[in-house]
């Protein structure tokens, strides 16, 4: 299970770059970045190299923050290669709340974070460890690719 | 625990006796003292003798904040100025302070009165009294101040403001009981957390808040943040300053001192007298005030009287605490909304911590209102449709429980403005 940070901001500028500066200024380095927007407020959920430090200053920093169980999964970056993912999920009947791209620095494979509903979690982890092409990684081999 | 017990647990026929008897000597002052008060009288065709029982105080004229401004600054004085031992003013929203000034009997009263409060929400002698209320032409820091020393309770003298040093005396000389408004307590609290010291390892015991109308969730929000009792206590410079009435033990209303003051509660468009019970606004006469008696004085503040007898073993009639001012009274598209209204709402709520600013604006010939409430870390959901789901929740109780229709917009926290006074609640940029 891979720990994502989701950070509560309001929908206007610098709200962002406040929390990125945060971030830099600990040396706390961002492996990937989504944001979601409503119209007054958005949600940024990242994943960081080092979570429970990364917690640590923005919640010093008075931002809400909360962390959520995200899958990661490892595919072929070609053509379909997603598609046998999503393919099994549905299959299976489990709905993804959102996914999006994680920034791998030491493989040609894409990597996929994928949220789901809590109490799908373990099926989703059970129906993608037999899909052929997709591995599942926990947070260490994660964080190394 | 009673400072006077003779007086604070009078029986209540000799109570209203002993006001009858001082109402009369008042007015019969008044009238005689103040050409301001007598031109009233004789448009009414009132004379003094007209006032024969309680219930005739009905038929004498209101004075409100406009009488006193009118006569500013000593124009409703009874007695000359060489008998007035000390003068105090409320800071005008509109153009001149209203002035009030109190004879040596005057102090000594309140003095008295400020005792009796200390003692209600578990003060005494032993106690480490850490006065946050600014000092100056404001009744806060004063009225406190002598309200102790006649107690005998050691009395810091810090005033408002100045967060840090607030803390450090709070630590070092052993405060037991704070008093200051109840929005500078929670940000006391806050700075307190932000430093992490553990409350439990300060003295302080209780905590005498007001000046501003505060909820019970907040009460209990303090009381948790502090590990305090948190009592309200109410005042107003026109009638005395702080400890016109003080919560006790009871928690549940608050003493109006009616050995020296008699509440009313009316309706503010009809002005009739309302029964025991029904929420208007509190008017108050002050019986035994030399300085500056006054009449029926339209405090604009919403409550109601609560009659039934108090544990506590005080007889003397309680007020619920404030539910807001008539005059923060905002009318929204003809609707009468207090600002108190949406904080209960809010509270009801529950995960939402009590902060929340109220936007009134007008678009083309129509209101609307936008309550920004600061989202809490328990509320808080990675997905924006839970976030949605809560803006919905608390717009439709608001619809529900007071009729209007509202926006609701989640921001951050500690993104809307603290006072270190009175809270800033409401923004009108209506323009009319």
């Amino acid at each position: 299970m891979i720990r994502q940070v989701s950070i509560f901001i309001e929908n206007h500028e610098g709200r962002l770059n406040n929390i990125l500066k945060i971030l830099a200024d600990n040396q706390i380095n961002i492996r990937s970045l989504n944001i979601a927007d409503a119209t007054d407020f958005g949600i940024v959920r990242l994943i960081l190299q080092e979570t429970e430090r990364g917690m640590e200053v923005l919640k010093k920093n008075e931002i809400i923050t909360s962390i959520t169980p995200v899958l990661a999964a490892e595919i072929s970056d070609d053509p379909g290669g997603l598609s046998t993912l999503v393919d099994a999920l549905t299959q299976a009947k489990i709905n993804i709340v959102y996914a999006y791209s994680f920034l791998p620095k030491n493989t040609d494979n894409a990597i996929i974070i994928i949220r789901v509903d809590d109490e799908n979690q373990n099926k989703a982890i059970e129906t993608l460890e037999n899909v052929q092409g997709v591995n599942l990684l926990d947070r260490e081999t994660l964080l190394l690719k | 625990m009673y400072w006077n017990k003779s007086y604070e647990c009078m029986p209540r026929e000799k109570l209203q006796e002993l006001q009858l008897e001082r109402l009369k000597r008042m007015v019969n002052r008044i009238y005689h003292d103040v050409p301001f008060y007598r031109n009233k009288f004789q448009e009414k065709g009132l004379m003094p003798e007209d006032v024969k029982s309680l219930e005739d105080l009905q038929k004498l004229p209101f004075t409100t904040k406009v009488d006193l401004r009118d006569n500013y600054p000593y124009g409703l004085f009874t007695v000359p100025l060489e008998q007035i031992v000390r003068i105090h003013a409320s800071s005008g929203t509109t153009g001149k302070p209203t002035v009030v000034g109190y004879t040596r009997n005057d102090i000594s009263m309140w003095s008295e009165l400020m005792a009796r409060c200390l003692v209600a929400a578990g003060a005494g002698p032993h106690s480490v009294i850490q006065n946050a209320y600014g000092y100056g032409l404001f009744t806060g820091g004063l009225g406190v101040h002598y309200g102790a020393e006649r107690l005998g309770a050691s009395i810091i003298p810090i005033s408002g403001g100045n967060t840090a040093k607030q803390i450090m005396i709070m630590q070092d000389f052993g405060t037991t009981a704070l008093t200051c408004t109840p929005s500078y307590a929670i940000y006391l609290a806050d700075a307190l957390k932000e430093l992490g010291i553990d409350p439990e390892t300060l003295k302080i015991k209780v905590g005498i808040f007001g000046a501003e109308p505060w909820s019970e969730n907040i009460r209990k929000e303090i009381e948790k943040k502090l590990k305090i009792k948190a009592y309200d206590i109410y005042g107003l410079s026109e009638i005395m300053g702080p400890g016109v009435a003080i919560e006790c033990e009871c928690q549940d209303g608050l003493h109006v001192w009616e050995d020296h003051f008699i509440p009313e509660i009316i309706d503010p468009v009809t002005l009739k007298v309302l029964p025991y019970g029904e929420q208007g606004e509190l008017v108050i006469t002050t019986i035994t005030k030399e300085g500056i008696p006054i009449l029926r004085y339209r405090t604009r503040d919403i409550t109601t009287i609560k009659p039934e007898p108090c544990a506590c073993g005080r007889t003397h009639l309680k007020i619920s605490r404030l539910q807001g001012r008539t005059d923060d009274m905002l009318i929204i598209r003809g609707v009468n909304v207090f600002p108190t209204q949406i904080e209960s709402v809010l509270l009801e709520i529950g995960e939402v911590e009590p902060h929340y600013q109220l936007v009134v604006r007008r678009d083309g010939s129509l209101d609307t209102l936008e309550i920004k409430v600061e989202l809490s870390e328990g509320l808080f959901s990675d997905r924006i449709s839970n976030l949605e789901k809560l803006e919905k929740r608390i717009r439709d109780r608001i619809q529900s429980t007071i009729g209007v229709s509202s926006k609701v917009s989640l921001v951050e926290p500690k993104s809307l403005p603290r006072s270190e006074g009175k809270s800033q609640r409401v923004v009108d940029l209506r323009k009319i």
